[in-house]
């Protein structure tokens, strides 16, 4: 429940923890206790207790020659599945949860069929669905919907894209709610707004949308409190949507029962 | 029990929240009736399908833990408390779907972790006009102090003499700071967010254009100048490279010298000093990088750096499954290195105490190297002629010196101090250029109230909940 200007409980940091002062993701797994977090420059992917704190080395490392990883900027956890996703623009990269040092990916989906770009992905495990949003270069956004086990060169089961939907720029990692099937996306708004945009906001579809649908709700704008929104997560045990907004260099909290 | 300690105890007030929560717990049913229903055709679809491998075949939402009140009334949640209140009396009580988007969109962030302090991030001293100027990667602004200010242990904070902060002034994640000896103009560099070096007048006060812009390669980190030649160096953390530009470089302007490749040794480099009197150039490097491909010219391909010369290998261009963290080192180069090119000397090991290097500057007439060391709390010096695993020959470092996640420091040589911006704890701290083991600051500029916390939130872009500890993880 922090609030306002609050210390951290902890803080996870320094040389030998491998990370660095750029993470654009993590991912928490409720199942075994544990947090992921890719590492861009050193194309790695870190894998530490859930009760890490200070300059601790991460428990497992994804890295090396056999990956494939080129900028891992984002990824996600399939705690049940035990599989760890990682988009790379024009593909998805699989690993073994357990994965350790230098790990060839399990499957890739890539080709021209699966429609990617991929920014950011999320897994519905008890749809099993894979959930990418991104963009091919020069292309509008859309929020893209596979089977979780989807490889090689395949088609997406379904597509949101198009005016009605607001995709214009995604705002950093999506997520997913799967007991009520709930994509929710962060949008940052118009594409040249580096510092803030009157546009930014969160979307929210459901996992059997298809084509150009608009979001069920949206929250925090457009014009709204959201200046340049960032990531998302959703808490179900608080019934709240948790946002990271880059211009407000803040972590906002916003109580949304509808979601769960 | 969480209910119990936070129990409602004015009677008149609890029946009204029970009353609330009932309507909007029958209301919430209603209307996620179809959805439901949909939902689980397509799971049902999606389960029976066999893989050949195991599937997940059920789930169940986990039982509340505290009963069905703490849904409604999370422990030690006033704010949470009144959400649950306000959201009884939204329009969409009243009906159409279209008022509850409307009011879902309006929908104020019941809580809101943000520092209300300017934290210090890049610091530099303009020696003719006797001020020290500060970059804040909170707030976003410059601020310019007199550099004889100091912060009485009693005051809540010292005011700046001026401030440069808005939309207009683009100023945003500055984290390298440079101040022009002959005029006092201000260069402030951006990092992973606005890939635009700024420059703006002393003069310059509020929510004003910079004076002048310069388009830069994205992840640009430390600054320094080589005023005889005229020349303006930046290291790029991203893409593990330094850019050489004009000093007077405008708009899209391309650099005119690049050094960048596995033979640099450059690894998520950030600080960069000059000793122009031995023509040698110093990076610090945190030791995380991957290598370029090398059958590409050093011709940008994308965004701002197309087909501009001398623009560093992107990630895009990154060789797969290259990446490695390295010891975290001191590289040093002559002042016109560029290409693929090895460093003169390479200060790295256990010895250096290197811990996040971030912030140098070079004495050559002492022969003097200072390092802010950002998670190590401490300011290391070292010889400049140093080379290998060596140890510092003075460590500033311990609670007197208030020194905390120190992410810039600049070496007045005039007034013989050392100025250390802590990003830890809203201070800048300044120091007899010799101190050394835990001693107290000369002087101390300080943003907020010495016992406010400090969230060190810098560009929070992902986030998690940790639904054991109940906690919010995020990575900056």
């Amino acid at each position: 429940m922090a609030n306002g200007g609050a210390e951290p409980l902890r803080r996870i940091e320094g040389q030998k923890s491998l990370l660095g002062r750029t993470m654009h993701a993590i991912a928490y797994d409720e199942i075994h206790d544990e947090f992921i977090v890719p590492q861009q420059f050193a194309q790695a992917l870190l894998t530490f207790r859930g009760s890490a704190s200070g300059e601790e080395p991460p428990a497992r490392v994804i890295q090396g020659s056999r990956t494939m990883l080129e900028q891992p900027a984002r990824l996600a956890l399939d705690a049940v599945n035990n599989e760890i996703y990682v988009p790379e623009d024009d593909k998805v990269l699989v690993y073994p949860r357990m994965g350790n040092g230098n790990v060839a990916p399990t499957r890739v989906l890539e080709g021209p069929d699966t429609g990617l770009g991929a920014a950011s992905v999320a897994i519905d495990p008890v749809h099993n669905l894979l959930v990418v949003v991104g963009a091919r270069r020069r292309e509008g956004t859309k929020i893209m919907i596979f089977n979780r086990t989807a490889s090689g060169n395949t088609k997406p089961l379904r597509v949101i894209t198009g005016p009605k939907t607001m995709l214009s720029r995604i705002g950093g990692p999506h997520a997913v709610y799967p007991p009520t099937g709930r994509i929710i996306v962060s949008i940052r708004g118009n594409i040249d707004e580096e510092l803030a945009s009157d546009e930014s906001f969160v979307g929210v579809w459901n996992i059997n949308d298809n084509g150009d649908v608009p979001p069920r709700w949206t929250i925090g704008g457009p014009q709204g409190v959201l200046q340049m929104v960032r990531g998302v997560a959703v808490n179900p045990k608080h019934k709240e949507l948790i946002v990271t907004d880059k211009r407000l260099n803040a972590i906002l909290t916003f109580y949304f029962p509808e979601l769960f | 029990m969480r209910v119990g300690r936070h129990r409602v105890r004015n009677a008149v007030g609890l029946s009204l929240i029970l009353g609330l929560l009932a309507w909007l717990a029958g209301w919430m049913v209603t209307r996620d009736q179809t959805e439901i229903a949909e939902l689980s055709r397509a799971s049902q679809a999606a389960l029976r399908q066999p893989s050949g491998s195991a599937q997940l075949i059920s789930s169940e939402q986990l039982p509340e833990m505290d009963g069905a009140m703490c849904e409604w009334m999370p422990a030690s949640a006033e704010n949470t408390l009144l959400a649950s209140l306000w959201q009884g009396q939204r329009p969409g009580a009243a009906g159409s779907q279209q008022a509850q988007r409307a009011e879902i969109r309006a929908r104020k962030p019941a809580r809101m972790i943000r520092d209300a302090y300017a934290a210090y991030s890049s610091i530099a001293v303009d020696i003719a006009n006797n001020e020290v100027v500060m970059t804040d990667e909170n707030l976003f602004q410059i601020l310019a102090y007199d550099r004889t200010a100091n912060t009485p242990p009693t005051a809540r904070m010292t005011e700046p003499k001026r401030m440069l902060g808005g939309l207009q002034t683009k100023i945003e994640f500055q984290c390298g700071l440079y101040i022009d000896p002959r005029n006092g103009d201000i260069y402030a560099v951006n990092n992973d967010t606005v890939d635009t070096l700024v420059i703006f007048s002393r003069q310059a006060k509020g929510n004003v254009p910079p004076s002048r812009e310069l388009a830069t390669p994205h992840g640009t980190f430390g600054i320094a100048v080589d005023e005889a030649a005229q020349e303006m160096f930046l290291t790029i953390q991203h893409d593990s490279a330094v850019v050489v530009y004009r000093k007077g470089a405008v708009k899209d302007e391309a650099p005119i010298r690049l050094l960048q490749g596995d033979r640099t040794m450059l690894a998520d480099p950030h600080g960069i000093s000059l000793d122009t009197t031995n023509n040698l150039m110093y990076v610090t490097n945190h030791g995380s990088v991957s290598s370029r491909r090398t059958d590409v010219p050093n011709t940008g391909t994308l965004g701002r750096g197309e087909n501009k010369p001398n623009w560093p290998l992107g990630q895009e261009v990154a060789v797969p499954g290259s990446g490695r963290h390295e010891p975290p080192s001191i590289t040093v180069y002559r002042r016109d290195a560029r290409g693929d090119v090895a460093p003169l000397r390479v200060i790295r090991g256990p010895k250096t105490l290197f811990n996040w290097p971030t912030g140098i500057a070079v004495d050559p007439d002492r022969d003097e190297l200072f390092i802010s060391n950002d998670n190590g709390d401490e300011i290391l010096v070292f010889r400049a002629s140093a080379e290998g695993d060596v140890a510092p020959i003075r460590v500033l470092k311990g609670p007197k010196t208030q020194i905390k996640n120190p992410t810039g420091l600049y070496l007045d040589l005039k007034n013989n101090e050392l100025w250390v911006a802590n990003f830890g704890n809203h201070t800048a701290t300044v120091y007899a250029r010799t101190a050394s083991g835990d001693t107290p600051p000369l002087r101390v500029i300080r943003s907020g109230p010495p016992d406010a916390p400090s969230p060190m939130i810098g560009n929070p872009h992902p986030v998690a909940y940790d639904t054991k500890r109940d906690e919010i993880l995020v990575p900056n």
